[in-house]
């Protein structure tokens, strides 16, 4: 993730504290693991406030995988767990069937639902990479930017005034996934 | 061999592809050029593009620049439709002949620009030259390479973002095809895919440094430099010819009318008809009898194709051109055999290998093409 953001000529921080967080310019919540780990050790270390206060400030913010997950309302992962909340939806299990194996591992193509400065110059129904067993289910239809095929059809962009989330890796996905980070980069925030 | 049925192209030429009307897809994405795209609004692309770079740097815009029709055209109309303070940043192969060098000299002198020249070690050159005609076929790979690569370095040291191409690559191949109606990037991308033969820098570095005395830093200019550099600097690299239609015979009206821009013969062509394409190098005839020699064609073929998809030559008159001019042996094999110390044997040895089928060679029955004026002034190497 590191490595993407620099190659695209940007400076990325890895930040661990809510006074880094707090003057950031963009925040990116990246993501490996569980819901439920993940948003009790964002408690420990005093983030979660942090995040929804950084996200109030209108500043752009950016969920990539287990980071697009727990900015749910809820998630199911690991005995159900509160999420950040910016983004109404609960996160539930993919559930197996004839040639459909969890985790959903690979390419798989994102039909966009609407625009958003985050696709712009990037091609719809092209193919972007997923690693996850969970999956948002946005409450809101207009708060889905894109869906995405695996046995069902799930959210795999959401998004709200100035806080967006995906679903695939943008920095193990070519051109256009490379293009959504460079875009997030120089996004104001604004719709 | 087959060819299309209305340009002639053959079946051996690089990304064809023929529908079930016998026709090419060079010519149905010329179709898409005249008919589809909305030049108007390209044009309006172009008016922005200027607008958001203008005047923000030393150079407004920094112009690669060999001195053929493409980019001496590329040069004039930036300088004279916007008016545009360019650095021009040319590239010298090790080749460029007496009328080129008089032309451009016309050129930057009537046009008021700065100019910035760059001729890498000939050492390198002659084993790089060396390396890629035993593995492609095609001994031009520090020029592909040092054109596109060595420029975006200037690029990034005099931080000039907005880097000005000629003519896309879709008048002649299919890697980026009209009928996709998207600008044409010139990026890594594009240098990977077909500008550099499949070769990088890194794997040249691999092939060549057993047997030649080899300093890392020499393949440099050749080496694309880092996305990240780029990237940081916000840069566009982008083909003139994504904006406005690319019409090479009527640039070579304008650039010779206006700049006293001169045509050149160029060995195995006929003699006057397309004495502005590809005078800018004496190894020209010796590249385009490899051509031949591996596919089939010459560049006779690929000139007047582009003459019948512009409705400005018959087919008849094109097959005439093509069995009177192509395949013949030039002149200037003799220097290139010298400079690489290889007998013509040994050359006809390499090719062979990479012939590219239905096509077969027929190395005994090969006339001689004539010499062009300027022959005895082109560059030997000193006998030992």
């Amino acid at each position: 993730m590191k490595g993407a953001l620099e190659s695209l000529g940007w400076d990325p921080l890895l930040v661990s504290t809510p006074r880094e967080i707090t003057n950031a310019s963009h925040l990116v919540l990246p993501g490996v693991g569980s819901f439920r780990t993940a948003m009790l050790r964002l408690k420990e270390a005093g983030l979660v406030e942090a995040i929804r206060g950084y996200a109030q400030t209108g500043r752009p913010l950016l969920g990539i995988c287990l980071g697009m997950q727990i900015l749910a309302s809820w998630g199911a992962e690991g005995g159900g767990e509160e999420g950040l909340n910016l983004i109404s939806g609960k996160v539930v299990a993919l559930q197996t069937g004839p040639g459909i194996r969890i985790p959903h591992v690979g390419w798989n193509t994102v039909h966009l639902q609407s625009t958003h400065p985050l696709f712009d110059d990037t091609k719809n129904e092209v193919d972007y990479y997923f690693v996850h067993s969970f999956a948002f289910e946005a409450e809101k239809k207009n708060q889905v930017y894109s869906e995405t095929e695996y046995g069902v059809r799930f959210s795999s962009a959401v998004g709200r005034e100035n806080v967006f989330g995906v679903q695939f890796h943008p920095e193990k996905s070519q051109k256009n996934g490379l293009q959504i980070l460079d875009n997030f980069c120089r996004w104001d925030g604004l719709c | 061999m087959k060819r299309c049925a209305r340009c002639g192209l053959p079946e051996t030429y690089e990304t064809i592809q023929f529908d079930s009307y016998g026709v090419c897809n060079i010519c149905r994405q010329h179709e898409y050029k005249k008919d589809k795209i909305d030049w108007s609004e390209r044009k309006g692309m172009l008016d922005s593009l200027v607008q958001d770079y203008r005047g923000k740097n030393d150079y407004d815009c920094l112009i690669p620049f060999s001195g053929g029709k493409d980019s001496t055209y590329t040069l004039y109309y930036l300088v004279k439709e916007y008016k545009l303070k360019p650095l021009v940043v040319q590239f010298n192969h090790g080749f460029m002949r007496p009328n080129l060098l008089a032309n451009n000299e016309r050129t930057f002198k009537k046009l008021g620009v700065d100019v910035l020249s760059f001729t890498p070690n000939w050492k390198v050159v002659k084993r790089l030259m060396l390396e890629s005609l035993i593995r492609k076929g095609d001994f031009c790979w520090h020029c592909h390479t040092g054109i596109f690569s060595y420029p975006m370095h200037v690029a990034i040291k005099y931080q000039i973002p907005l880097v000005f191409w000629g003519e896309p690559s879709s008048e002649y191949t299919a890697y980026y095809d009209y009928r996709e109606n998207e600008i044409e990037k010139v990026d890594e991308s594009r240098f990977n895919r077909f500008v550099n033969l499949g070769i990088t820098a890194e794997d040249m570095k691999g092939m060549i440094q057993k047997d030649f005395d080899l300093d890392p830093r020499d393949l440099a200019p050749y080496t694309y430099p880092p996305i990240r550099d780029l990237k940081k600097l916000q840069y566009q690299s982008v083909c003139l010819g994504s904006f406005i239609s690319w019409d090479t015979k009527r640039h070579f009206e304008v650039i010779s009318k206006e700049l006293g821009w001169q045509g050149d013969e160029v060995e195995g062509m006929p003699t006057g008809k397309y004495s502005y394409e590809k005078i800018e190098c004496y190894m020209q005839g010796v590249r385009d009898y490899l051509k031949y020699l591996k596919r089939g064609y010459s560049r006779v073929t690929q000139m007047t194709a582009l003459d019948i998809r512009n409705g400005r030559m018959e087919r008849q008159e094109a097959d005439q051109l093509v069995a009177q001019w192509e395949g013949k042996k030039p002149p200037s094999l003799r220097l290139f055999l010298e400079y690489l110390e290889m007998s013509e044997e040994e050359f006809n040895k390499i090719v062979q290998k990479l012939v590219v089928p239905p096509f077969k060679p027929d190395f005994q029955k090969i006339p001689s093409a004539g010499q062009t004026k300027d022959f005895d002034r082109w560059y030997r190497e000193m006998k030992a």
